[in-house]
């Protein structure tokens, strides 16, 4: 029974026990892809390194027998380091897209993908949910969005975008004419108020997730009615204002007082709300510079001056978003702000440091190498765009369909268990650090039940071992060597020939998105 | 592709077995008769072995030595080791591929003829920049004399097929003398072969009383082929760079024929001192040598011969003669006087410590092996040498077989192993031949195989060969490839002491440290000691190579310094250049600069200047050497090297190798150099095994002593002129219009204008320097 230190503390194991098994028993974890318990370590993907006193360099600890008398450290700078670059070398030989190109630009980061899949797989209820947990008024944006989306929408190398902005306004409108639109289930009242000082969109937005974490909020404009921009900027063949109101509608619903014609100036103003609430949102759309600064602000040509990862200003328990900090007049963009904003707010609120919305990690493919189309093509619609007919109220259900299908999934299957992503997050490892030729991006299709992508795999064999365990005739074997090994079935044979017993369990052991489920989208309605 | 004929296949198989560890043998012997690995065949080996898809598909992928498609007739391997590459053979290769019109990511031409490839290193040195056409080997190349090489290959297969087998004379008491020559594989790579046939020809024909004798190779490459001609009466003559056509007069000048009357002989050695001294002779230089002159006595006198012991003297294969020079008294010792204790304490007092690289003291390796319990135990040879610019240990197999199997029969003594297995690395054919011939003779006269000289210890060794793969070289993936899987290291511990070869216990050492074993037993470890520094006793053997004026293998007493071997034994820089570098320990070590001249070669000092002693390469560079361009050099060998399992080597090297290949394509940027050492660090800490640990010293000491030059290629300049992206070439003033350089350049970059000064298309030069080397007047520079 070996007796070791980790971290300064003392743990005694079975014989035969690995340090990371020590490590666990003390509660330590130590980050582990190429590694699962019950399976041999193949030390390759040296994530789970550590310091083991005289030992020269870093061990990975899922292989290293634990012995008596051991001295080991998991969590130094040196260890932290490496581990980070370990993920970054991974990073850089890993070829795909975390997320799709829409989610990344969409201000409000929206799961279009999953949205699509959603619709395409006529789960309306979810879709709308999906919407909602990044967009406040669907509805509304999905009449005069922009749609950046669209734009980098992969699908126009190939014809024409996905109808991205259609399809959302198709979920939204569909959800509103239901009998039951959809709210989201709302936390327990945590006692605590927040001034929402404009009721645009992001004031809205902001009230919108605030309420759903238990907190009061209170929307000031000084206009009669809420919608700011919104209802006094936009025309009404644009934005028919039932609609409008019925979305806003919804976000009252859940607890939101108005208090209308109340003009928010000057000096003193700020303290006597910072007196009366408990944090302040700022959402008075533009401002110029004087005016903010007779708030108290400090601000800048553009606004309000705000630390950009928090929308915190320079009072301390008053953030601010919107037109009133960058003067874009995007909608979307100000939806996007409230959200997030009230990420910052519910932190501050809760005592916890604030650090703004949680960053999503994102890997890009960037553009498409020659024959790639024709790889992600496989299995997607070829069928034209579809636009809702001339003098309809958007797409009929057969529409949004048939144009969901046109969407090419560019998203990643794993993208939200993939432990290359999770950790790169947690180590702050950078996508694209190093930069190189990329390899072509592969998908194969052949297996009835799963996706094999072997540009995201990371060589860590487990799959391997699954097969082999499953005593699959042919399975999959390392093919190479240096930086080109890859997995495959033997003799060129197809995935489906490989695994034939195994494949699910290859890919639930994947720690990527190289082994995947076929289908991706979400549960049932 | 239903017409590959199986039947080899199930012959094969039934003859070597159906066992898992099979795997390599039955490729290589399925590689060998068809060229290639047909999908089907491998099928077939899998329905009639234990062997799963799973296995052979990975391990036959793993090996550099097989080939998934059919290749040409003839096979080109262009050596890439690191005397060739410093000399041009990236020229060459291209040469090759625009020559035999290879389209680009293909390697065999449209006509099916001839296949191309790269290999590690042919062990051919100083014939750098060397290539072999199947069994033909051609050096001192220049791309322009590509289709020369090949012109001549197709002749020397024509005349081949006519050419019949020159019977072998047995050895009789009344011979005068003996004449010897070395037929080791770069000794053959310059000719000995064709010189030795013609000795045995004229021997015949003249009906002397001589006998041709094969013998370990004296070093002295850069005076290869070399013929020493040993009298009877204890008198010797050596004459170097012989050619076959004066294999007559060389006999004839030393033995009496039968039929030929004085007066002839007289006539013929007249002739023979002509050949010998005319220095304008045919082109080729040749001279005969003296052990007193000048460069042999600089080459010779500060050898110590140890591993090499009786170089240039005995035949490698020969029992009796190594029987009659002291073979197999040390085993004979061991088994009958010493117990495995006594052994390891001669061991540790003669503080050898192992030869592969790392430099591990031996007897505590020896010990714990012998100290863990185990029925079974194996003992391994590490014949396995990969290193591109190395070809120590197999002139050490290839010449002193014998002595190597007597010390792994000692170490097995010594750790209690009934079993062994010796690994030789796919390239040397020669070696495997030999040793296997070795191994057979000593099975029969009882030195190994059951009760070995009547002690009854039983030892019994096997030959395995490698496949290609550098990484095979470290234990724990020897340790693997042995058993048939894929060369892949792991995580140490447990030591393959503890855990080794299929689980049990096993010593591995290197081909130089079981050479050196019986040495130490006869003449005692305080011998061995005398020799060399405080903590790195004895000698080591080198190979030395590169920029140098005499190369070739060295034994040297450790504790020397890099000058004296450049100077003294290499005789310094060929030509008239300066002596920038030597490198030394490939591509785990590193560049040391001349001004560090006075560094004592030994484990400590060489890894305290950033490098390594390694298996013990030395490739000495000039200024015309780059040395960002060295580092790349070695990072594209290891990163193509790496068994391809940690992240760090396997994607870490790639990294780094980007960088450098940006700096030399000038697209280098600021803070490269800093990237570099930041990756170079991460590789050392984090990787798993010791290629990937080492794998950045190359660059790590080039950026230490060469930091200037780096700065240069991120200012997109070569101070060396060795980059192509980074260089011209143009004609100076000094062109005398012979239109030379016109009529090689292999892309028409040049126009024809006699009498003219030439001009050069910088857009369509492909920088193969053709221009330059034939260029009479010197006239080429490249900026």
């Amino acid at each position: 029974m070996p007796r070791l230190t980790i971290d300064n503390r003392e743990v005694e194991v079975d014989d035969g026990a690995t340090v990371l098994d020590a490590a666990g028993k003390l509660g330590i974890e130590i980050p582990t892809m190429c590694f699962l318990k019950g399976y041999e370590p193949s030390t390759s993907c040296m994530v789970c390194v550590v310091k083991v006193e005289g030992r020269d360099g870093l061990v990975a600890s899922c292989g290293l027998p634990a012995e008596d008398g051991m001295h080991v450290e998991t969590a130094s700078p040196e260890i932290i380091d490496a581990r980070r670059a370990a993920l970054e070398l991974l990073l850089s030989d890993h070829v795909g897209d975390c997320m799709g190109p829409c989610q990344v630009v969409c201000p409000a980061k929206m799961d279009i993908p999953v949205m699509i899949r959603q619709i395409a797989a006529g789960q309306l209820c979810d879709a709308i949910e999906t919407v909602k947990r990044d967009i406040a008024l669907p509805a509304v944006l999905g009449r005069i969005c922009p749609a950046p989306c669209e734009n980098v929408c992969r699908r126009r190398q190939y014809d024409d975008t996905v109808s991205i902005c259609l399809l959302k306004r198709y979920v939204a409108d569909v959800d509103l004419q239901s009998a039951q639109p959809y709210v989201p289930v709302c936390k327990a009242k945590r006692n605590k108020s927040v001034a929402i000082i404009g009721a645009g969109p992001a004031g809205l937005a902001a009230a919108y997730y605030l309420l759903q974490e238990g907190f009061d909020c209170t929307i000031f404009d000084e206009r009669d009615e809420p919608g700011g921009m919104l209802r006094y900027s936009v025309g009404d063949d644009e934005l028919p204002k039932d609609v409008l109101d019925a979305e806003i509608g919804l976000i009252t619903k859940l607890g939101a007082e108005f208090k209308g014609g109340t003009r928010i100036d000057g000096g003193g103003a700020i303290d006597k709300l910072r007196s009366d609430f408990d944090a302040v949102f700022i959402a008075v759309g533009e401002v110029e510079k004087e005016q903010a600064e007779q708030m108290g602000f400090e601000a800048g040509p553009k606004g309000i001056a705000i630390d950009p990862g928090t929308y915190a200003t320079n009072i301390e328990g008053v953030f601010a978003g919107g037109d009133a900090v960058r003067r874009r007049k995007m909608a979307v963009r100000a939806v996007a702000d409230g959200k997030e904003a009230a990420a910052s707010i519910t932190q501050y609120l809760a005592g916890e440091p604030v650090t703004g919305p949680r960053r999503q990690f994102n890997t890009r493919m960037g553009k498409l190498l020659e024959g790639e189309m024709e790889k992600l093509m496989a299995g997607v619609s070829k069928e034209q765009r579809v636009l809702p007919s001339v003098g309809s109220d958007g797409f009929t259900m057969e529409q949004a369909r048939a144009e969901s299908s046109r969407c090419m999934h560019c998203d990643c299957r794993k993208a939200d268990d993939c432990k290359l992503r999770i950790y790169s997050r947690e180590y702050k490892a950078r996508a694209g650090h190093y930069k190189s030729e990329r390899r072509t991006f592969v998908q194969e299709f052949e297996h009835p039940e799963i996706i094999y992508e072997p540009g995201k795999c990371i060589d860590c064999g487990l799959c391997i071992q699954t097969a082999e365990q499953a005593r699959e005739r042919l399975g999959l074997t390392f093919i190479g060597r240096g930086f080109d090994v890859r997995v495959a079935v033997p003799f060129n044979k197809s995935i489906a020939d490989g695994l034939r017993e195994a494949a699910g369990k290859c890919a639930a052991v994947c720690p990527t998105g190289a082994l995947a489920i076929r289908d991706g989208d979400g549960g049932n309605c | 592709m239903s017409d590959v004929d199986l039947t080899f296949v199930e012959q094969t198989v039934e003859r070597i077995g159906t066992e898992k560890d099979k795997v390599l043998e039955i490729l290589q012997a399925i590689e060998d008769e068809y060229g290639y690995l047909p999908q089907e065949a491998l099928e077939r080996v899998c329905e009639l072995t234990e062997i799963t898809p799973a296995s052979i598909a990975g391990v036959s992928t793993f090996y550099d030595r097989f080939r998934h498609s059919p290749a040409g007739q003839h096979i080109v391997r262009i050596c890439i080791g690191t005397a060739c590459h410093v000399k041009g053979a990236g020229l060459v290769y291209d040469a090759f591929q625009r020559y035999l019109g290879i389209p680009e990511g293909d390697d065999t031409d449209p006509e099916k003829m001839f296949t191309i490839g790269k290999v590690a290193c042919l062990g051919c040195c100083m014939l750098a920049p060397a290539i072999q056409i199947d069994d033909i080997t051609y050096g001192h190349l220049t791309s322009e004399q590509v289709p020369v090489v090949l012109r001549d290959f197709l002749e020397q297969e024509r005349v081949r097929s006519q050419r019949r087998e020159v019977p072998v004379r047995a050895r009789t008491e009344k011979e005068l003398g003996e004449i010897r020559i070395c037929l080791d594989s770069s000794c053959v790579a310059s000719g000995s072969a064709r010189v030795y046939e013609a000795l045995e020809n004229a021997v015949k024909e003249t009906a002397v009383r001589a006998v041709v004798k094969n013998v370990g190779c004296p070093g002295m490459s850069f005076l290869a082929p070399i013929v020493e001609v040993a009298l009877a009466d204890g008198t010797s003559f050596r004459y170097a760079r012989i050619q076959p056509e004066d294999a007559r007069a060389i006999v004839l000048r030393h033995f009496r024929p039968k039929k030929v009357g004085p007066k002839i002989k007289n006539v013929m050695s007249t002739v023979l001192d002509k050949i010998l001294t005319d220095k304008a002779w045919e082109s080729v230089t040749r001279y005969s040598v003296d052990v007193r002159d000048r460069p042999v006595a600089g080459f010779m006198d500060k050898q110590v011969h140890i591993a090499t012991e009786h170089c240039g003297h005995i035949d490698p294969v020969d029992l009796d003669e190594y029987l009659s020079n002291d073979g197999f008294e040390a085993l004979q010792k061991c088994v009958s006087r010493l117990n495995g204790e006594e052994v390891i304490a001669e061991i540790r007092r003669s503080g050898l410590r192992g030869r592969g690289g790392a430099g591990f003291e031996t007897h505590l390796k020896w010990s714990w092996v012998r100290s863990e319990k185990s029925q079974k135990k194996y003992v391994v040879c590490n014949g396995d040498e990969g290193d591109p610019g190395a070809f120590m240990d197999r002139m050490i197999m290839e010449s002193y077989p014998y002595r190597i199997l007597e010390g792994i029969a000692i170490a097995a003594y010594v750790v209690g192993a009934d079993e062994g297995r010796f690994y030789i690395r796919a390239e040397y054919p020669l070696a495997y031949k030999r040793i296997s011939e070795a191994i057979e003779k000593c099975c029969e006269r009882g030195f190994l195989g059951e009760d070995i000289l009547g002690s009854g210890f039983s030892f019994e060794l096997k030959l395995v060969p490698g496949a290609g793969a550098f990484v095979c070289g470290e234990e724990t993936a020897l340790l693997a490839s042995i058993e048939g899987r894929r060369g892949m290291p792991r995580l140490r511990p447990p030591y393959p002491a503890v855990k080794g070869l299929w689980g049990k216990p096993t010593l591995i050492n290197n081909v130089e440290t079981y050479a050196t074993v019986p040495w130490i037993l006869r003449n005692g470890a305080e011998e061995f000691a005398k020799l060399g520094t405080e903590h790195s006793k004895g000698t080591k053997v080198f190979a030395l190579a590169g920029k140098i004026s005499h190369g070739g293998l060295i034994e040297v007493p450790m504790g020397i310094t890099i000058r004296e071997i450049i100077e003294d034994i290499g005789g310094g820089i060929a030509g008239e250049n300066y002596f920038k570098a030597v490198q030394v320990g490939g591509p785990s070590g590193g560049c040391v600069p001349a001004e560090l001249g006075h560094i004592t070669v030994d484990y400590e000092s060489l890894t305290e200047v950033g490098t390594m002693m390694g298996s013990g390469g030395l490739v000495a560079l000039d200024e015309t050497d780059c040395m960002v361009d060295i580092a790349r050099y070695f990072l594209q060998f290891t990163q193509n090297q790496s068994c391809g399992k940690c992240t760090f080597c396997r994607i870490g090297t790639r990294r780094m190798l980007d960088v450098l290949e940006q700096l030399c394509n000038g697209e280098g940027k600021r803070g490269d150099i800093e990237e570099l050492e930041h990756l170079a660090a991460m590789i050392k800490k984090g990787s798993l095994c010791g290629l990937g640990t080492t794998a950045p010293n190359p660059v790590l000491s080039t950026i230490r002593y060469f930091r200037s030059e780096y700065e240069a290629h991120i200012e997109k300049r070569c101070p060396a002129g060795r980059c192509k992206a980074l260089i011209t070439y143009s004609v100076t003033d000094d062109c005398i219009g012979c239109t030379i350089c016109a009529q090689h350049c292999p892309v028409g970059a040049i126009e024809m204008k006699p009498y003219e000064k030439h001009e050069i298309d910088t857009e369509k030069c492909v920088r193969c320097g053709t221009c330059k080397s034939v260029c009479p007047a010197e006239a080429v520079k490249v900026e």
